[in-house]
Parts: C-alpha cells; sequence; structure tokens
C-alpha cells in the first residue's frame, strides 16, 4: 500500500514537471509570435529598471562608497535582488495575483480539482520574464567581472550567488504568499504588498546597515528581506561571517515557506468557512 | 482515520452508495453592520456587529448513480450557496454531504478527483493558449495518462465538435466554443459526477443544443451522474428526469419534472381592454370570485347546485388595472379560458383581449420563492 | 478650434468631478501614504550614510534630507499623473472619437480633469508625505516654511509640464499599442534626469548637458531648489518657457490627432 503511494507520487511528480515543460515552451512560443514587440518590449524593460541601478551608480561614482559598500557591491545586492525576484515572479506569480482570484472568485473551481490549491494555482501565472532576466543577468555579470577582477572574489562566488538567488527567490516566495493570504480576510492587498514585497525589496537592495536597528531588524526576521541579497553578499563579497550562512539561508527560507503555507491553509479554511 | 476506504470496500458496496448524499445542510453568514459616515471603510473593519444571513436552511436528499437532476431557483435563494457545498468549496455550517461515500470536506481531495465542475461564467481553461494546450496541461496536472487522454477527447471531439477550434486560443473562442471546451476539460478525467452551474447561460440555440445532446450521452451512454443548474426551463425539460427547487434557503420542491408542472399549473396572464370602462365587483383586495357580480355577497349554492357552484366557481388574480384595460392571471389547468372571458365579460364591454404566458422563472419565484 | 474662455464654468466641474471620485477612496490612500513615506524614508537613509563618510557639499546632510523630503512630496503632483491622461483607455474603448466632438477642445477637457486629479493628490498625498517625512527625520520646513510659495509656484508649473507631457504620450496612443512603455520610460528618465534622487549638479558633466536640454530638471528639480531657498529666479523663466512650448507641441498635437481620427477612423 504504502509503495504504491510512492510509486503514484513519483508519476504524480513526474506529470508536474512535464506540465511546467509545456509551459515553458509555450510561454516562449508566445512571446516569439510577437517578434518585434517582443525584442521592443523585453528591451524596454531592460532599460526602465536599470535606470532605477543608475541612479544610485551615479551617486556612488561620486562618493566612492556608501558606508564602506562600494559601487559594485551595491550593484550586486541590486542583481540578487532583482534575479530572485525574477525567481518568485515566474514561479509564484499567481499568489502576487491573488487579490484577482478573490476578487472574481476565481478560487472556487480550483477548489474542485484534486491538487492542492497552491499546486493548482501556480502554473496558470507561469510566464518567462525575459527582460529581468537580462537586466539582472547584466548588473550581476558587470558587478561580478568587476569584483574577480580585483580579487574581491573567488570563481566560487558564481554557484554561491546562485545558491543565494534561488533561497533568495523562496524567500520573496514565501513573503509573497503570506501577503497574499491576508487577502482572505481583507479581499484587497495591494497596499499591504506595496509595503512587504515593493518597499522590502527595495531596501534590502542596499545594505542594511544604512537603516535604524529596529529597521533593519525586521528586514532579517519578519520580512527577511535581508537575507536575499545582504546577508550572502556578507560573506560572498566580504568574508564576513562565515560557510555556514549558506545552510542557514537554506534552512530560513526553507522555514519561511513553511510558516507561510502554515498561514496559507489557514487561511483556505477561513475561505472555506465565510465564503467569499 | 478508520473510514472504509474505496480500496477495501467490493465495488458492489460501491455502486450501491448514493452519488449524492446531502442531510441537514446549513449555511449561514456573518456580515459586518456596514458604518456610515466618515471612514467608514476603516471603521467596518473594526467593527464588532454583524447580521447573520441563513443561505440554505435544512437542505438534504439523495441522488442515486446516474441521475441527472435540475437543481433550479430564484436568484439569491441558497442555489450557488448549496452547490458550493456539494462540491467541497463551502464548508457547510451544519450537515453533512457524501459524494459516494466520501466526505468533500474532511477527504477533498480524493472526491474531487470523481468530481467534474463546469461553471458557467467562468473558464478553468489557459487564457492565452490554444485550446489543445491547456487539454495536454490539465492532463498533466490530474494524472491522466496519454492514452486516456486521447481516447477520451476523440470520443468528445466528435460530439462536441472540438476540432472546430483545436487550434485556437482560448480568449478568441465564442462563448458556445468555450464552453464546449470547458465541459470536455471537465470530463477529462472521467468522473462519474458532474456539477454544472448555468452552462447554457448567454450561448445561442445551436450551441445550447449541441451541449444537452453532449449532457445526454454523457447520462444515458456512460452514465454519468449529472446535477445541473439553471435559469433556462428547455434545459431542465429536455434533460432531467428529476428537479428540485430552491427557496429561500429551503428546498420547496422535489420530484419530477412532470409533477412540477403540474403543481405549478399553466399560470396566465389575460389582459382585457374595454370599449367603455368596467366595473370591478365590490369586494375589494386583488380578487375576482366568479360568481359575485352586483351584489357581491357570496351566492349560496342550493343542495342541487353545489356540485355545479363548486366546479365553476374559481378565483382570478387582479394583477393590473388602468382606466380602460384590466390583466389577470388565472390558472389554464383549473379553468377554461371562455369561463375566464364570460366573466370578465360581464364588468364591461370587451374590445381586445391578449394572452401572455409568464416566464417560468418567474413562477418559480413566486410559487417557491 | 474652441474658444477656451466660456468654458471655465465646465473646466471647473471637470476639476471637481475628478476630485470628488477620488475623495470616496481617502481613507485607503491615507493608509497608502505610509508605504509611499517607507520609500522616501529608504532614499533618506542613504542620504544619511553617505553624510556619515561624506561631505555633502552645499547641502549638508539636513539639506539632503530637506531635498529628499521634498522631491517625494513633490512625485504625486509631477510624476504620478494619469497614465496618458486616460487617452490610451479612451482609443481602445472607441471613446476618444466621442471627446473629439465635444465643443471643448480636448487638451482643455482633460487638463481641467486632471488638475481635479492633481488637487486631490496635493492634498491627500503629497502633503500627508511630508508632514510624516519631516516627522520622521526629526525636520521643521525650511525657513519657517516661507519658502514654499514659490516653491509650489515652480510645482503648479511642474504638474502643467506633466499635464502636457501625459497629453502626447496619450495621443500616441493612437499611432502604437505601446504608450505604457512611454509612460514607464518617462519615469525612467523622471528617475535620472529630474534630480529625484540627486541634485542635478552632482551628476556627471554630459548627463548634465542632457537633463538640462530637456523639460525634466523643471518638474522636481527647480521646485525643490526653491523650497531649499537655493533657487534662482532664472528657473521660473524655465518652467514658464518650457510649459509655452509643451502647451505648443500638445495643440500641435491634437491637430494630428484630430487629423488621422476624422480621416481615417481612428
Amino acid at each position: 500500500m504504502n509503495e504504491r503511494r510512492a510509486v503514484d507520487r513519483r508519476t504524480a511528480l513526474r506529470n508536474y514537471i512535464k506540465l511546467y515543460l509545456i509551459l515553458i515552451r509555450t510561454s516562449v512560443r508566445s512571446r516569439m509570435q510577437y517578434r518585434f514587440n517582443f525584442a521592443f518590449g523585453t528591451l524596454l524593460a531592460a532599460i526602465i529598471q536599470l535606470s532605477e541601478f543608475l541612479m544610485i551608480a551615479i551617486v556612488l561614482a561620486k562618493f566612492g562608497a556608501v558606508r564602506g559598500w562600494t559601487m559594485h557591491e551595491v550593484g550586486y545586492l541590486f542583481a540578487v535582488m532583482t534575479l530572485a525576484k525574477t525567481l518568485y515572479r515566474t514561479f509564484g506569480n499567481e499568489v502576487h495575483n491573488l487579490e484577482r482570484y478573490l476578487v472574481e472568485g476565481e478560487l472556487d473551481q480550483l477548489l474542485t480539482k484534486p491538487l492542492p490549491i497552491l499546486l493548482s494555482l501556480l502554473p496558470r501565472g507561469f510566464r518567462i520574464m525575459f527582460g529581468e532576466v537580462i537586466q539582472g543577468g547584466i548588473i550581476l555579470a558587470w558587478s561580478l567581472g568587476q569584483m574577480l577582477h580585483s580579487g574581491q572574489v573567488s570563481w566560487w562566488a558564481v554557484p554561491q550567488t546562485l545558491f543565494a538567488i534561488v533561497t533568495g527567490g523562496v524567500v520573496l516566495f514565501a513573503i509573497g504568499m503570506a501577503t497574499a493570504t491576508c487577502g482572505f480576510w481583507t479581499t484587497r492587498i495591494s497596499m499591504l504588498q506595496n509595503m512587504t514585497e515593493d518597499a522590502a525589496q527595495t531596501a534590502a537592495r542596499y545594505p542594511l546597515t544604512l537603516y535604524p536597528g529596529w529597521m533593519s531588524g525586521l528586514l532579517l526576521t519578519a520580512i527577511p528581506v535581508g537575507l536575499v541579497g545582504y546577508v550572502p553578499a556578507l560573506y560572498i563579497l566580504r568574508g564576513e561571517l562565515g560557510l555556514w550562512v549558506f545552510p542557514v539561508l537554506a534552512a530560513a527560507s526553507c522555514l519561511a515557506v513553511l510558516l507561510a503555507l502554515r498561514f496559507w491553509k489557514f487561511g483556505i479554511s477561513k475561505y472555506q468557512s465565510t465564503g467569499s | 482515520m478508520g473510514t472504509i476506504t474505496s480500496k477495501t470496500v467490493p465495488t458492489v458496496q460501491a455502486e450501491r452508495e448514493a452519488a449524492i448524499e446531502a442531510v441537514g445542510l446549513c449555511k449561514s453568514f456573518k456580515t459586518p453592520v456596514v458604518a456610515q459616515g466618515r471612514f467608514s471603510g476603516i471603521r467596518s473593519l473594526f467593527s464588532r456587529e454583524h447580521t447573520t444571513k441563513e443561505a440554505v436552511r435544512d437542505i438534504g436528499f439523495t441522488v442515486e448513480k446516474g441521475d441527472f437532476v435540475g437543481y433550479i431557483g430564484p436568484n439569491g435563494a441558497g442555489k450557488s450557496t448549496t452547490i458550493k457545498m456539494l462540491t467541497g468549496i463551502l464548508h457547510p455550517s451544519s450537515g453533512s454531504v457524501k459524494l459516494a461515500g466520501v466526505d468533500p470536506h474532511r477527504d477533498r481531495l480524493r472526491c474531487a478527483s470523481r468530481l467534474g465542475v463546469v461553471f458557467g461564467q467562468r473558464s478553468q481553461l489557459w487564457w492565452d493558449l490554444p485550446v489543445k494546450d491547456s487539454y495536454d496541461i490539465l492532463a498533466h496536472m490530474y494524472g491522466v495518462e496519454d492514452r486516456d487522454k486521447s481516447k477520451r477527447l476523440d470520443e468528445f471531439a466528435e460530439l462536441l465538435d472540438l476540432d472546430e477550434f483545436w487550434d485556437t486560443p482560448v480568449r478568441k473562442l465564442s462563448l458556445g466554443q468555450r464552453m464546449r471546451a470547458d465541459i470536455a476539460a471537465a470530463m477529462l478525467h472521467d468522473p462519474e459526477l458532474l456539477f454544472l452551474d448555468e452552462p447554457t447561460i448567454g450561448l445561442d440555440v445551436n450551441a445550447k443544443r449541441n451541449i444537452r445532446g453532449f449532457l445526454k450521452v454523457l447520462n444515458e451512454e456512460f452514465g454519468k451522474t449529472i446535477l445541473l443548474t439553471t435559469h433556462d426551463m428547455d434545459d431542465i425539460e429536455q434533460l432531467c428526469r428529476r428537479v428540485m427547487v430552491i427557496g429561500g434557503g429551503r428546498l420547496t420542491y422535489d420530484g419530477t419534472v412532470a409533477g412540477l408542472r403540474r403543481e405549478i399549473g399553466l399560470p396566465t396572464e389575460i389582459k382585457v381592454t374595454y370599449r367603455a370602462g368596467y366595473v370591478l365587483p365590490r369586494q375589494g383586495g386583488d380578487l375576482i370570485i366568479a360568481g359575485d357580480r352586483q351584489t357581491g355577497a357570496h351566492v349560496q349554492p342550493n343542495q342541487e347546485s353545489d356540485r355545479h357552484a363548486a366546479d365553476s366557481s374559481f378565483a382570478m388574480r387582479i394583477v393590473s388595472q388602468t382606466e380602460s384595460t384590466l390583466t389577470v392571471e388565472v390558472n389554464r389547468q383549473d379553468v377554461r379560458t371562455m369561463d375566464v372571458l364570460r366573466e370578465l365579460g360581464q364588468l364591461g364591454e370587451i374590445e381586445d383581449v391578449e394572452m401572455r404566458e409568464p416566464d417560468f422563472e418567474e413562477i418559480i419565484r413566486r410559487a417557491y420563492g | 478650434m474652441i474658444s477656451f474662455r466660456s468654458n471655465t464654468r465646465l473646466y471647473r466641474a471637470l476639476a471637481a468631478k475628478a476630485y470628488a471620485r477620488n475623495i470616496q477612496y481617502r481613507g485607503s490612500h491615507l493608509l497608502h501614504n505610509f508605504a509611499s513615506a517607507a520609500f522616501g524614508y529608504l532614499y533618506a537613509c542613504i542620504w544619511i550614510g553617505l553624510g556619515r563618510d561624506h561631505s555633502l557639499g552645499d547641502y549638508g546632510t539636513i539639506g539632503m534630507l530637506h531635498y529628499i523630503t521634498f522631491t517625494q512630496t513633490s512625485l504625486w503632483v509631477a510624476s504620478f499623473t494619469t497614465m496618458g491622461l486616460g487617452i490610451p483607455q479612451s482609443v481602445r474603448t472607441g471613446q476618444i472619437a466621442l471627446d473629439l466632438m465635444r465643443p471643448v477642445h480636448l487638451f482643455a477637457h482633460l487638463m481641467a480633469k486632471e488638475w481635479g486629479q492633481i488637487a486631490y493628490q496635493f492634498l491627500y498625498k503629497s502633503i500627508p508625505i511630508y508632514i510624516v517625512m519631516q516627522l520622521a527625520l526629526g525636520l521643521t520646513p525650511i525657513d519657517g516654511g516661507r519658502t514654499l510659495p514659490l516653491a509650489l509656484t515652480a510645482l503648479a508649473g511642474a504638474a502643467y509640464m506633466a499635464i502636457c507631457m501625459n497629453y502626447m504620450m496619450g495621443i500616441s496612443a493612437l499611432w502604437t499599442t505601446e504608450s505604457s512603455w512611454l509612460y514607464w520610460g518617462n519615469q525612467a528618465l523622471m528617475n535620472l534626469l529630474a534630480g529625484f534622487f540627486i541634485p542635478l549638479e552632482w551628476l556627471p558633466g554630459w548627463l548634465q548637458t542632457v537633463a538640462w536640454a530637456s523639460p525634466y530638471p523643471f518638474m522636481l528639480y527647480a521646485p525643490t531648489q526653491f523650497y531649499l531657498g537655493k533657487g534662482d529666479p532664472v528657473l521660473l523663466l524655465g518652467t514658464l518657457a518650457w510649459c509655452a512650448a509643451l502647451t505648443l507641441l500638445c495643440l500641435l498635437s491634437t491637430k494630428a490627432l484630430r487629423h488621422k481620427v476624422e480621416v481615417q477612423g481612428g
């Protein structure tokens, strides 16, 4: 009986992965259909987001460093946050868009499917965000490249950074899911998201030492965006902390997701009791 | 959990279990009292005052495997709330639901794999993708093997004419096409039980015919159990052998379609235009009772004409009046049109007559709402 | 062409309606201000951090805090205007044809509506954000508030310029579906060239030249300079000049729009 269940689970997982392969294929295909639009839009998106970084880059070019963080190090923080966010929004976008589901009542049909709601929900929002990947990639390549050149980091930084991006994406997803869960009570969550996602992510693009203690504490615990770029950077770029940072990041991101999932399940049961 | 799973129970017993068993379903909602005035939005969030609305009161019924049941009622009567409780979307305040012996609230996943649901206004397909891609994705999501998927889609394609829009993105489909695609999607994992929430709403005649044909095949040839909610009485007439009516949160009728028709009869509105005005019998109220004329006194039938009087007495309900017209409603199952006109003709000189059969919806609402 | 003067009552009504439409949401908007103020606070923290290790030229840390406070305040008047003044939406629904038929010039019509929106945003967003940031950063209004009248005048000019620019971006919707990209591109340029985060004199030379060749500095930088008491009256002339130039461009583009709609049916 248990063996059968294990086999079922494995086939289910394999099926789920095949599902995403189809989604990837169709995402690329549908973008390709509008070739000009696709290229133009991608480029413009990349440029627009680059301007955000240019702003601070100009400042740091003039002043040299902010609290000991150079332009390249801040660029690194920017890039890691961008790429982590892209990971989150590629896979977990529907959690960010939950408000629409709540307002239009589209959650109901997901409750009739033989799959946990989250797993039914997430594939619907999957699409590859080329512009953001390009922009993040460019800044990362530039900043890491410079730091490799100057000897500040070794080539180990590359896989370590990728690891940080993945755990960072998971943390952002957890924050997004927890924020979205509040929607089960308040329906409208865009304002809350403005704080827990936009504002927090913007804050974590800069070294947390800039902020008063209560704020940086907040950004490491309750809304742990500090774990996305700042904490990994402390080790990868500055050699502070230690190699233990990585298992801690992995554990922290898992914990964050588990907590957020608990909250989500609670929200779903509330939704099922009181309707929409 | 100690419950008997379908793996341990012999198939015979599983088949004896009712497809849907609802017992004492109740659902009430607490809505906060909306504050008025300044900053009402914020104040409502913190207010403690609530009003309780009972949407569904003590609904119970059994649907056997292979039944085709219609579920109708006026808007706001608790129809969609009941459906949500049956499909596991909403938890009942009290009472229980079992689908083939499984409780959708305790065991949502297991129930869902045996359930197909189609919501009239919402689609479960991927908006931007061609229909066939949606099916591929859904098949992978719900563990439908490629073999089964192709076989089923081939069957459905014939009945629903899916080839017409196989490659078209869902957002470009017409309403009728989208509904056909959605029904096929709901049946992809071969559920035994199908819920349809207003599937024919807004569709043209051809699309309706096509879908009704498909549902008939599903029920009669494939033995699927179907519960259908609709505002279109033709759906009920053509497809359902049994119909349940919900009004004010309660089940007000549960029986055959023929029986329903008999109960509500043939209400008809008759509008009479008088050449030179008319005089209503002086009894007041909104009823005109045959047999009363100028005196307004109720004629006491003697022994012999008792039967006669009983047979020929009837009541007409006044729907509306103007200076020169009078509109009444009668049940033509109980009384002949000629008798009605004769009565009305005694109130004044009739110039013109119009007859109208009100909407079945309207009748249901009046009778059971 | 229609007279602009005789319709003042209409314009007032349009503005009032736009204002009233927002009022019902003022509760949630006021709450939202905390989120907006949070962004301002972040930027302020960066300057505080910079100020600890570097001399901040003419401004000093406190000066930069005032700078950031005022630019954040100004955003809701000079930057966060209705995208394309609602024209792209109206082109999509076909409403634009009706709007063009009215006996009011499209530009005046939409501008009046936008002024109502801006007035609301000024009262319910700019002012609260200004107050919150002052409190959070421990500041008091510069010179007891005496610099405000001049600053606000410049800001009004900036608002006008924002209206013109959005108008033209909106009109482009008739030729391209990517007008939202233009809007975001505009925001990006604002970030860089308007002195949003960094005073213009600290930009690299070539970038400064580019900035001053555009209307952007007059939208955030100029009003802020007046607020800080550093404003050269010449800046006001610049604002005025750009207002005039942009108005001309708007009128010309309306002609082009009208031509396209009438000749080609939109």
